[in-house]
């Protein structure tokens, strides 16, 4: 009953969503084709629904995956500074002035998961340095490197010109204002190649979230299996992180929500997480829009205002043991 | 049939085991002090870590094999079993036996989940089966491994210490299972429980001091006792019978 509820309210938000906004439009403007409002509807709106929709997306399953593959429910590419690397990266783009086209994909989005590969293969190698209780450590880790490439962007700050650093600013808090379709276009296909891979491999998932070991004695090759989900979800979070900047917390609070709701094994969570994030992410930005601010509240600031807490209460309850 | 040949195993400057050979026809069950490397022989038997020496499953070096191929052919059963997913039941917790059987990508088939089933049955879990293997007592976990491994349908079955979390009502039971089992499964078991062992009266490997002696019987005896572990033992302390 429950669950029915908050699947209608979601559905509800992803459909009023588009109408909702500095400008509120009316589901009559948009039928007549030539209004400024059914521009904004058609050019504007929409596709930043359909973008919102697939970030939140990739978000939540990267955040269960993480989740899964380090079996704790703290692991997100936001937590472990994966995030943080593609930022960094795709700031360095920013500064460095690049608008060029590298093999296809704009600069941005190329040192964007750069940014994101180089840091889960420096955890990576970092984490075989790591003895006793892993898992915290590897968080730590993540942390530290956060940390780090925060100053380095800092740094970048500082060399950088006024216009520069509005673009800067404005990137690193997250913004889903995409104009046109194509960034929402390249992120649906990147989603769906995604949610149908780490779907297809949804009983490895299962066996790893017991233990590498046991996985391993069922005849998974873990260590492989691992490598390659981390490898990818670090292309897809660049690729996403270069687009909209760093978005925190839709990774920790989804998974952990559905869980919540549905108390199932992992397997059947995979699709409802995926869905359930993407319709969050578009509550969280429609709420964004719908504040009578001066200007737009970037949309991380919003996830983080809901998801800070959340991180505490999480962290808390884990110490319980619950 | 596994054959291990000069199995040795260093941690810095300790020698753990040194020059093990040892062909395990039969059943065994591996006896020794805290420390005298049990639980390393056990892995290496599992393949989870690479020792100096060679260890050879029928015939075949143990990292040559495929790991499907190797599940089909071991299962491990550990002591204590951790788990991420809070909310994964029995049932499908067992069904993972099945995977090396899987095809890539494909789902368990009927097969899987009536051998799944008939496993369940076996060991009296039925009402269990839809519970979240978070709710369940150390009893009853210790079943859910049994019928995990057993489903897994492999020709040898590893248990590694099975009865250290246990009451003596639920060591009881298992201990009757793991003699079941001895008709189907070649059986290794690692335990400090000489009463355990006892009852299941395997052949004996007892590690010490870095070596291994082996006794295919007559073993369990006060004098065999005292002189390995180096402490008064005077009778079995638990008995299973």
């Amino acid at each position: 009953m429950n669950r029915t509820l908050i699947w209608l309210f979601a559905l509800g938000i992803f459909f009023l969503s588009p109408f909702i906004g500095a400008v509120n439009l009316e589901l009559s403007d948009i039928l007549h084709a030539d209004t400024l409002s059914a521009q904004i509807f058609y050019e504007l709106r929409l596709p930043r629904v359909i973008f919102t929709f697939f970030a939140g997306l990739v978000l939540a399953l990267s955040g269960l995956l993480f989740q899964t593959l380090f079996r704790n429910p703290l692991m997100t590419p936001y937590t472990l500074g994966i995030s943080s690397g593609a930022t960094l990266g795709a700031g360095i783009a920013i500064k460095l002035g690049m608008s060029s086209v590298i093999f296809g994909i704009a600069a941005t989005s190329f040192f964007g998961f750069l940014g994101a590969l180089l840091t889960i293969f420096l955890l990576l190698f970092l984490s075989r340095y790591l003895q006793g209780s892993q898992q915290t450590s590897l968080l730590l880790l993540g942390i530290a490197l956060s940390l780090f490439y925060n100053s380095a962007l800092m740094i970048i700050f500082y060399l950088g010109d006024s216009i520069q650093n509005d673009m800067l600013i404005r990137f690193t808090m997250g913004s889903l204002s995409v104009i046109s379709w194509n960034s929402p276009l390249v992120l649906a296909v990147v989603a769906v190649f995604f949610t149908s891979i780490i779907y297809s491999y949804r009983f490895e998932l299962q066996l790893l979230s017991i233990s590498e070991e046991s996985a391993l004695m069922k005849g998974l090759e873990s260590k492989k299996i691992v490598f390659w989900l981390l490898f990818l979800s670090s292309i897809c979070i660049g690729i996403l992180v270069s687009i909209c900047g760093p978005i925190g917390f839709i990774g920790l609070l989804v998974p952990h929500i559905i869980a919540k709701l549905y108390q199932q094994s992992i397997e059947k969570r995979i699709m409802k997480t995926a869905f359930f994030g993407g319709f969050f992410l578009i509550f969280c930005d429609t709420i964004a829009r719908a504040l009578p601010t001066q200007s737009e509240i970037p949309i991380g600031i919003i996830t983080a205002l809901i998801g800070g807490p959340f991180f505490i209460y999480l962290i808390i309850s884990k110490n319980k043991g619950v | 049939m596994i054959e291990i040949d000069s199995l040795s195993c260093k941690y810095a400057n300790k020698t753990v085991l040194s020059e093990i050979t040892l062909d395990i026809e039969d059943h065994l069950t591996i006896l020794g002090a805290n420390g005298s490397g049990k639980s390393t022989l056990a892995k290496a038997l599992c393949g989870l870590i690479r020792l100096e020496g060679k260890i050879e499953i029928d015939a075949q070096d143990i990292f040559e094999y495929d790991a499907k191929e190797r599940a089909k052919k071991i299962a491990y059963i550990p002591t204590k079993l951790e788990f991420y997913d809070e909310f994964i039941t029995l049932e499908e917790f067992v069904l993972f036996g099945r995977f090396p059987y899987k095809a890539s990508f494909m789902n368990y088939t009927d097969k899987d989940k009536k051998v799944a089933r008939e496993k369940i049955e076996l060991l009296e879990l039925c009402t269990l089966s839809k519970h979240p293997l978070s709710s369940l007592s150390s009893g009853e976990t210790a079943l859910a491994l049994m019928a995990q491994a057993l489903t897994q349908e492999s020709d040898i079955i590893i248990f590694d210490e099975p009865t250290a979390n246990l009451d003596p009502r639920n060591s009881k039971i298992i201990a009757k299972h793991i003699k079941g089992l001895k008709q189907t499964h070649q059986t290794v078991l690692i335990t400090h429980d000489i009463g355990l062992a006892n009852f299941i009266a395997n052949p004996v490997l007892f590690l010490k001091n870095t070596e291994g002696f082996y006794f295919k019987k007559d073993f369990f005896t006060d004098e065999n006792l005292s002189r390995l572990y180096e402490v008064e033992i005077e009778s079995l302390a638990v008995k299973y019978e």
